[in-house]
Protein backbone atom coordinates (compact mmCIF):
# COMPACT_ATOMS: atom_id res chain seq x y z
CA UNK A 1 0.00 0.00 0.00
CA UNK A 2 1.36 3.78 -1.22
CA UNK A 3 -0.48 6.65 -1.17
CA UNK A 4 0.33 7.17 -4.82
CA UNK A 5 -0.67 11.05 -5.63
CA UNK A 6 2.29 12.36 -3.51
CA UNK A 7 4.78 13.91 -5.48
CA UNK A 8 8.34 13.09 -3.96
CA UNK A 9 10.88 16.09 -5.02
CA UNK A 10 14.12 16.45 -3.53
CA UNK A 11 14.95 19.69 -1.47
CA UNK A 12 17.48 22.26 0.06
CA UNK A 13 16.89 20.93 3.54
CA UNK A 14 15.36 17.99 5.42
CA UNK A 15 13.00 19.97 7.85
CA UNK A 16 11.34 23.00 5.53
CA UNK A 17 11.47 20.16 2.06
CA UNK A 18 8.84 18.05 4.27
CA UNK A 19 6.98 20.59 5.56
CA UNK A 20 6.66 22.25 1.67
CA UNK A 21 6.02 18.34 0.27
CA UNK A 22 2.85 18.10 3.07
CA UNK A 23 1.84 21.18 2.70
CA UNK A 24 1.83 21.21 -1.38
CA UNK A 25 -0.11 17.41 -1.31
CA UNK A 26 -2.42 18.92 1.14
CA UNK A 27 -3.38 21.26 -2.26
CA UNK A 28 -1.32 24.36 -0.99
CA UNK A 29 1.10 25.43 -3.85
CA UNK A 30 4.20 26.91 -2.06
CA UNK A 31 7.96 26.53 -2.54
CA UNK A 32 10.65 25.51 -0.22
CA UNK A 33 12.40 28.81 -0.12
CA UNK A 34 9.02 30.61 0.35
CA UNK A 35 8.69 27.84 3.22
CA UNK A 36 11.71 28.28 4.80
CA UNK A 37 11.54 32.31 4.83
CA UNK A 38 7.82 32.97 6.25
CA UNK A 39 9.29 30.41 8.85
CA UNK A 40 12.21 32.43 9.52
CA UNK A 41 14.66 29.36 9.43
CA UNK A 42 17.82 31.68 8.56
CA UNK A 43 19.50 32.01 12.41
CA UNK A 44 23.37 31.84 13.76
CA UNK A 45 24.17 30.49 17.63
CA UNK A 46 27.77 30.06 18.71
CA UNK A 47 27.82 27.78 21.57
CA UNK A 48 31.24 27.53 23.30
CA UNK A 49 30.41 25.64 26.59
CA UNK A 50 27.34 23.81 26.54
CA UNK A 51 26.34 20.66 28.57
CA UNK A 52 24.44 18.97 25.54
CA UNK A 53 27.80 20.07 23.57
CA UNK A 54 30.91 18.43 24.36
CA UNK A 55 32.93 20.84 22.05
CA UNK A 56 32.03 24.13 20.53
CA UNK A 57 29.48 24.46 17.97
CA UNK A 58 27.24 26.22 15.96
CA UNK A 59 23.75 26.24 14.53
CA UNK A 60 22.82 28.44 11.51
CA UNK A 61 18.99 27.88 11.29
CA UNK A 62 16.51 28.14 13.97
CA UNK A 63 15.67 25.69 16.39
CA UNK A 64 14.06 21.74 14.89
CA UNK A 65 10.61 22.22 15.06
CA UNK A 66 10.18 25.91 14.77
CA UNK A 67 9.73 26.15 11.17
CA UNK A 68 6.17 24.19 11.73
CA UNK A 69 5.61 26.70 14.73
CA UNK A 70 5.77 29.77 12.26
CA UNK A 71 4.14 28.19 9.50
CA UNK A 72 1.07 27.44 11.93
CA UNK A 73 1.28 30.92 13.16
CA UNK A 74 1.90 33.32 10.30
CA UNK A 75 0.20 31.07 7.15
CA UNK A 76 -2.32 29.03 9.46
CA UNK A 77 -1.51 25.88 8.33
CA UNK A 78 -2.19 23.14 10.79
CA UNK A 79 -0.42 19.51 11.90
CA UNK A 80 -1.79 17.30 13.66
CA UNK A 81 1.87 15.89 16.09
CA UNK A 82 1.96 12.61 17.80
CA UNK A 83 4.94 11.76 20.23
CA UNK A 84 5.25 7.87 21.69
CA UNK A 85 6.86 6.38 24.58
CA UNK A 86 6.03 3.13 23.47
CA UNK A 87 7.27 1.80 20.16
CA UNK A 88 4.16 -0.36 19.55
CA UNK A 89 1.86 2.78 20.23
CA UNK A 90 3.91 4.41 17.60
CA UNK A 91 3.80 1.98 14.78
CA UNK A 92 0.36 1.24 15.66
CA UNK A 93 -1.02 5.06 14.81
CA UNK A 94 1.66 5.15 11.83
CA UNK A 95 0.28 2.43 9.97
CA UNK A 96 -3.29 3.43 10.67
CA UNK A 97 -2.79 6.91 9.48
CA UNK A 98 -0.75 5.42 6.31
CA UNK A 99 -4.00 3.23 5.70
CA UNK A 100 -6.20 6.06 5.83
CA UNK A 101 -4.07 7.61 2.87
CA UNK A 102 -2.58 10.47 4.89
CA UNK A 103 1.17 11.26 4.18
CA UNK A 104 2.92 11.64 7.74
CA UNK A 105 6.24 13.30 8.24
CA UNK A 106 8.69 11.39 10.43
CA UNK A 107 11.52 12.97 13.00
CA UNK A 108 14.45 10.68 13.07
CA UNK A 109 17.69 9.39 13.97
CA UNK A 110 19.88 10.09 10.51
CA UNK A 111 22.36 7.02 11.81
CA UNK A 112 19.95 4.00 11.15
CA UNK A 113 18.50 5.12 7.98
CA UNK A 114 20.23 2.02 5.99
CA UNK A 115 19.35 3.54 2.75
CA UNK A 116 22.74 6.14 3.54
CA UNK A 117 26.32 5.09 2.21
CA UNK A 118 27.47 3.86 5.52
CA UNK A 119 30.30 6.17 4.99
CA UNK A 120 27.55 9.13 5.09
CA UNK A 121 25.68 7.96 8.46
CA UNK A 122 25.83 9.97 11.30
CA UNK A 123 23.58 10.38 14.49
CA UNK A 124 21.40 13.37 14.23
CA UNK A 125 18.19 13.07 15.70
CA UNK A 126 16.85 15.86 13.88
CA UNK A 127 16.36 14.24 10.55
CA UNK A 128 12.59 14.70 8.67
CA UNK A 129 11.06 12.90 6.26
CA UNK A 130 7.60 11.98 4.46
CA UNK A 131 6.40 7.80 4.73
CA UNK A 132 3.70 7.01 2.31
CA UNK A 133 3.41 3.64 2.73
CA UNK A 134 4.27 0.17 3.87
CA UNK A 135 4.70 -2.97 1.58
CA UNK A 136 5.68 -6.31 3.84
CA UNK A 137 8.46 -5.05 6.24
CA UNK A 138 9.73 -1.59 4.18
CA UNK A 139 7.85 1.30 4.96
CA UNK A 140 7.83 3.52 1.30
CA UNK A 141 9.85 6.73 2.20
CA UNK A 142 10.01 10.11 0.68
CA UNK A 143 13.22 11.52 1.98
CA UNK A 144 13.85 14.99 0.68
CA UNK A 145 17.73 14.03 0.20
CA UNK A 146 17.18 11.70 -2.37
CA UNK A 147 16.30 11.73 -6.04
CA UNK A 148 13.72 8.65 -5.59
CA UNK A 149 11.17 7.17 -3.32
CA UNK A 150 13.46 4.64 -1.17
CA UNK A 151 12.50 1.44 1.05
CA UNK A 152 13.27 1.25 4.67
CA UNK A 153 13.02 -1.83 6.66
CA UNK A 154 10.46 -1.31 9.28
CA UNK A 155 13.02 -2.26 12.33
CA UNK A 156 15.24 0.34 10.83
CA UNK A 157 12.20 2.80 10.39
CA UNK A 158 11.75 1.99 14.23
CA UNK A 159 15.32 2.41 14.96
CA UNK A 160 15.40 5.54 14.02
CA UNK A 161 12.46 6.70 15.38
CA UNK A 162 13.06 6.07 19.05
CA UNK A 163 16.66 6.66 18.82
CA UNK A 164 17.77 8.30 22.32
CA UNK A 165 20.32 10.64 23.00
CA UNK A 166 19.92 14.72 22.99
CA UNK A 167 16.76 15.67 20.95
CA UNK A 168 15.82 11.95 20.90
CA UNK A 169 12.87 11.70 18.46
CA UNK A 170 10.69 10.16 20.64
CA UNK A 171 8.43 8.68 17.37
CA UNK A 172 7.53 11.89 16.92
CA UNK A 173 4.94 12.13 13.72
CA UNK A 174 3.48 15.15 12.37
CA UNK A 175 0.37 15.61 9.04
CA UNK A 176 -1.73 18.39 8.04
CA UNK A 177 -4.91 18.72 9.44
CA UNK A 178 -6.39 22.56 7.92
CA UNK A 179 -5.33 24.58 5.00
CA UNK A 180 -7.28 27.91 5.15
CA UNK A 181 -8.66 29.05 2.39
CA UNK A 182 -7.35 32.74 2.32
CA UNK A 183 -3.45 33.35 3.15
CA UNK A 184 -1.94 36.44 3.73
CA UNK A 185 1.23 36.11 2.41
CA UNK A 186 2.43 39.32 2.16
CA UNK A 187 2.02 39.80 6.12
CA UNK A 188 3.30 36.32 6.75
CA UNK A 189 6.38 37.20 4.36
CA UNK A 190 7.16 40.59 6.32
CA UNK A 191 6.39 39.33 9.78
CA UNK A 192 8.64 36.30 8.42
CA UNK A 193 11.58 38.79 7.64
CA UNK A 194 11.42 41.21 10.40
CA UNK A 195 11.60 37.67 12.88
CA UNK A 196 15.14 37.12 11.35
CA UNK A 197 16.05 40.53 11.54
CA UNK A 198 15.45 40.92 14.98
CA UNK A 199 17.20 37.37 15.51
CA UNK A 200 20.16 38.55 13.60
CA UNK A 201 20.80 42.19 15.16
CA UNK A 202 18.98 42.67 18.40
CA UNK A 203 18.68 39.39 20.31
CA UNK A 204 20.00 39.99 23.42
CA UNK A 205 22.49 37.04 24.16
CA UNK A 206 26.14 37.64 23.49
CA UNK A 207 26.24 34.16 21.02
CA UNK A 208 23.36 34.34 18.96
CA UNK A 209 22.98 36.65 15.86
CA UNK A 210 25.76 38.72 14.30
CA UNK A 211 27.46 38.88 18.05
CA UNK A 212 27.48 35.24 18.24
CA UNK A 213 29.44 35.17 14.63
CA UNK A 214 31.74 37.72 16.19
CA UNK A 215 32.03 34.98 19.27
CA UNK A 216 33.08 32.18 16.96
CA UNK A 217 35.74 34.52 15.33
CA UNK A 218 36.73 35.59 18.20
CA UNK A 219 36.81 31.94 20.62
CA UNK A 220 37.87 29.83 17.19
CA UNK A 221 41.61 30.81 18.28
CA UNK A 222 41.15 28.96 21.61
CA UNK A 223 40.23 25.61 20.29
CA UNK A 224 43.33 23.94 20.46
CA UNK A 225 43.21 24.33 24.16
CA UNK A 226 40.11 22.74 24.25
CA UNK A 227 40.76 19.81 22.10
CA UNK A 228 42.28 16.71 22.82
CA UNK A 229 45.19 16.76 19.99
CA UNK A 230 45.45 17.48 16.53
CA UNK A 231 43.33 15.10 15.42
CA UNK A 232 40.73 16.15 17.29
CA UNK A 233 41.27 19.92 16.39
CA UNK A 234 41.42 18.76 12.92
CA UNK A 235 37.95 17.04 12.89
CA UNK A 236 36.21 19.80 14.96
CA UNK A 237 37.84 21.95 12.36
CA UNK A 238 36.64 20.51 9.48
CA UNK A 239 33.19 19.53 10.56
CA UNK A 240 32.61 23.96 9.86
CA UNK A 241 32.09 22.81 6.75
CA UNK A 242 29.80 19.53 7.91
CA UNK A 243 27.61 22.38 9.71
CA UNK A 244 27.70 24.88 6.20
CA UNK A 245 27.44 22.47 3.39
CA UNK A 246 26.83 19.15 4.19
CA UNK A 247 23.70 18.86 6.72
CA UNK A 248 20.83 19.73 3.98
CA UNK A 249 21.85 23.78 4.45
CA UNK A 250 20.39 24.53 1.45
CA UNK A 251 24.18 25.70 0.82
CA UNK A 252 26.60 28.27 2.69
CA UNK A 253 24.34 27.70 5.92
CA UNK A 254 21.09 28.03 4.86
CA UNK A 255 22.34 31.93 3.04
CA UNK A 256 21.56 30.57 -0.48
CA UNK A 257 18.12 29.35 -0.11
CA UNK A 258 17.39 32.61 1.95
CA UNK A 259 18.19 34.40 -0.84
CA UNK A 260 15.91 32.41 -2.92
CA UNK A 261 13.13 33.21 -0.77
CA UNK A 262 13.92 37.00 -0.82
CA UNK A 263 13.77 36.56 -4.79
CA UNK A 264 10.36 35.50 -4.44
CA UNK A 265 9.53 37.89 -1.74
CA UNK A 266 10.66 40.68 -4.09
CA UNK A 267 7.89 39.63 -6.43
CA UNK A 268 5.12 38.85 -4.07
CA UNK A 269 5.81 41.94 -2.29
CA UNK A 270 6.14 44.30 -5.17
CA UNK A 271 9.69 45.01 -3.42
CA UNK A 272 12.28 44.92 -5.90
CA UNK A 273 14.65 46.14 -3.55
CA UNK A 274 14.53 42.15 -2.25
CA UNK A 275 16.00 41.11 -5.40
CA UNK A 276 19.24 43.18 -4.76
CA UNK A 277 19.11 41.92 -1.39
CA UNK A 278 18.89 38.54 -2.48
CA UNK A 279 22.13 39.05 -4.63
CA UNK A 280 23.92 40.77 -1.55
CA UNK A 281 22.72 37.51 0.30
CA UNK A 282 24.20 35.07 -2.26
CA UNK A 283 27.51 37.11 -1.99
CA UNK A 284 27.41 36.27 1.14
CA UNK A 285 27.14 33.02 0.77
CA UNK A 286 29.89 32.68 -1.56
CA UNK A 287 32.35 33.99 1.40
CA UNK A 288 30.80 31.48 3.73
CA UNK A 289 31.74 28.93 1.33
CA UNK A 290 35.07 29.97 0.86
CA UNK A 291 35.44 30.08 4.69
CA UNK A 292 34.05 26.34 4.66
CA UNK A 293 36.64 25.43 2.11
CA UNK A 294 39.42 27.53 3.83
CA UNK A 295 38.19 25.28 7.13
CA UNK A 296 38.34 21.80 5.73
CA UNK A 297 41.46 22.57 3.37
CA UNK A 298 43.17 23.16 6.75
CA UNK A 299 41.73 20.27 8.71
CA UNK A 300 42.62 17.92 6.01
CA UNK A 301 46.03 18.90 6.03
CA UNK A 302 46.37 19.37 9.50
CA UNK A 303 47.37 22.76 8.58
CA UNK A 304 46.15 24.32 12.09
CA UNK A 305 48.84 26.50 13.48
CA UNK A 306 48.04 30.22 15.52
CA UNK A 307 48.59 32.24 12.17
CA UNK A 308 45.92 29.21 10.27
CA UNK A 309 43.44 29.94 13.03
CA UNK A 310 43.90 33.90 13.15
CA UNK A 311 43.34 33.65 9.24
CA UNK A 312 40.20 31.27 9.77
CA UNK A 313 39.03 34.45 12.52
CA UNK A 314 39.24 37.25 10.44
CA UNK A 315 37.12 35.11 7.27
CA UNK A 316 34.50 35.11 10.27
CA UNK A 317 34.47 38.49 11.41
CA UNK A 318 34.34 39.83 7.42
CA UNK A 319 31.24 37.43 7.31
CA UNK A 320 30.18 39.13 10.85
CA UNK A 321 30.41 42.74 9.34
CA UNK A 322 28.80 41.99 6.04
CA UNK A 323 25.99 40.34 7.70
CA UNK A 324 25.34 42.89 10.17
CA UNK A 325 24.90 45.43 7.18
CA UNK A 326 23.02 42.68 5.05
CA UNK A 327 19.86 42.95 7.93
CA UNK A 328 20.12 46.06 8.92
CA UNK A 329 19.21 46.76 4.73
CA UNK A 330 17.08 43.74 4.93
CA UNK A 331 15.17 45.24 8.10
CA UNK A 332 15.00 48.91 6.99
CA UNK A 333 13.30 47.70 3.52
CA UNK A 334 10.20 46.01 5.40
CA UNK A 335 10.24 48.69 8.26
CA UNK A 336 7.05 50.51 7.04
CA UNK A 337 5.49 47.47 5.53
CA UNK B 1 15.25 17.58 -25.50
CA UNK B 2 18.27 16.14 -23.66
CA UNK B 3 21.47 18.12 -23.84
CA UNK B 4 24.06 15.80 -24.85
CA UNK B 5 27.63 17.25 -23.76
CA UNK B 6 30.55 17.47 -25.76
CA UNK B 7 33.45 16.26 -25.33
CA UNK B 8 35.68 18.46 -25.33
CA UNK B 9 33.60 19.93 -23.02
CA UNK B 10 34.73 16.92 -20.48
CA UNK B 11 37.68 17.09 -21.30
CA UNK B 12 37.84 20.58 -20.40
CA UNK B 13 36.14 19.90 -17.29
CA UNK B 14 38.67 16.71 -16.33
CA UNK B 15 41.06 19.77 -17.10
CA UNK B 16 39.81 22.03 -14.58
CA UNK B 17 39.39 19.20 -11.83
CA UNK B 18 43.09 18.06 -12.07
CA UNK B 19 44.41 21.69 -12.15
CA UNK B 20 41.97 22.85 -8.87
CA UNK B 21 43.09 19.89 -7.39
CA UNK B 22 46.98 20.04 -7.69
CA UNK B 23 47.00 16.38 -9.18
CA UNK B 24 50.68 15.58 -10.89
CA UNK B 25 50.03 11.98 -11.71
CA UNK B 26 47.27 11.82 -13.27
CA UNK B 27 45.85 12.75 -17.05
CA UNK B 28 41.84 13.76 -18.56
CA UNK B 29 42.34 10.71 -20.67
CA UNK B 30 42.96 8.25 -17.23
CA UNK B 31 39.70 9.53 -16.25
CA UNK B 32 36.43 7.58 -16.78
CA UNK B 33 33.48 9.85 -17.92
CA UNK B 34 30.79 7.39 -16.11
CA UNK B 35 32.29 5.85 -13.35
CA UNK B 36 31.44 7.82 -9.86
CA UNK B 37 34.03 10.25 -8.24
CA UNK B 38 33.34 9.11 -5.12
CA UNK B 39 33.80 5.69 -2.93
CA UNK B 40 36.58 4.51 -5.75
CA UNK B 41 36.09 3.09 -8.81
CA UNK B 42 37.56 5.94 -10.65
CA UNK B 43 41.43 6.67 -11.24
CA UNK B 44 40.36 10.31 -10.18
CA UNK B 45 38.56 9.65 -6.06
CA UNK B 46 37.19 12.34 -4.51
CA UNK B 47 36.37 13.13 -0.85
CA UNK B 48 34.07 15.64 0.26
CA UNK B 49 36.49 18.43 0.21
CA UNK B 50 37.44 18.15 -3.08
CA UNK B 51 33.84 18.18 -4.00
CA UNK B 52 33.13 21.16 -2.60
CA UNK B 53 36.64 22.68 -4.33
CA UNK B 54 35.12 21.29 -6.98
CA UNK B 55 31.98 23.35 -7.05
CA UNK B 56 33.26 26.58 -6.67
CA UNK B 57 35.68 26.15 -9.58
CA UNK B 58 32.82 25.08 -11.52
CA UNK B 59 30.71 28.52 -10.33
CA UNK B 60 33.49 30.54 -11.08
CA UNK B 61 34.50 29.04 -14.53
CA UNK B 62 31.30 28.38 -15.69
CA UNK B 63 29.30 31.59 -14.10
CA UNK B 64 26.91 28.48 -13.06
CA UNK B 65 25.86 28.37 -9.44
CA UNK B 66 25.33 25.04 -7.55
CA UNK B 67 23.42 26.36 -4.35
CA UNK B 68 22.76 23.02 -3.12
CA UNK B 69 24.51 20.79 -1.37
CA UNK B 70 21.86 17.44 -2.18
CA UNK B 71 22.03 18.61 -5.63
CA UNK B 72 25.34 19.33 -6.25
CA UNK B 73 26.05 15.57 -4.58
CA UNK B 74 24.37 14.26 -7.80
CA UNK B 75 26.46 17.06 -10.30
CA UNK B 76 29.68 15.80 -9.43
CA UNK B 77 29.05 12.62 -8.71
CA UNK B 78 30.77 11.42 -12.59
CA UNK B 79 32.53 13.70 -15.22
CA UNK B 80 29.22 12.78 -16.95
CA UNK B 81 26.92 13.96 -14.71
CA UNK B 82 29.05 17.37 -14.29
CA UNK B 83 29.35 17.57 -17.93
CA UNK B 84 25.50 17.44 -18.10
CA UNK B 85 24.99 20.26 -15.77
CA UNK B 86 27.22 23.00 -17.36
CA UNK B 87 25.94 21.81 -20.98
CA UNK B 88 21.99 22.11 -19.76
CA UNK B 89 23.17 25.51 -17.89
CA UNK B 90 24.51 26.59 -20.85
CA UNK B 91 21.53 26.20 -23.22
CA UNK B 92 19.70 27.76 -20.86
CA UNK B 93 21.34 30.98 -20.68
CA UNK B 94 21.46 30.47 -24.32
CA UNK B 95 18.19 29.96 -25.22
Amino acid sequence: MIIEKFKHKMAAHCESGTITSLINHAGLRISEPLVFGISSGLFFGYFHKMKSFPFPTFIVRNKPGQMRVNITKRLGVKFNEYSFHNIDDGTRKLDELLQKNIPTAAQVDFFYLDYVPSWERVHINVHFMVILGKEDSNYIISDSYFPELIKLKSTSLENSRFAGGNMSPKGFIFNVSYIPTTIDYEDAIIKGIKKVCFNMLHIPMPFLGVKGIRMFAKKIVEWPDLARDTEHLSHEIMKINILLEDQGTGGAGFRFIYATFLQEAADILGKPELKYLSVELMKIGDGWRELSLFAAKAGKNRDLGPGKLKELSGLIYDRADAEEKFFTKLGNAVKRS
Amino acid sequence: MVNVPSEELKTEIKILIIKTLGISDIVPSDVDDEKPLFGGGNKLTLDSVDALEIIMALQRNYSVRIADQNLARNIVRSINSIAEFISSEQHKSNG
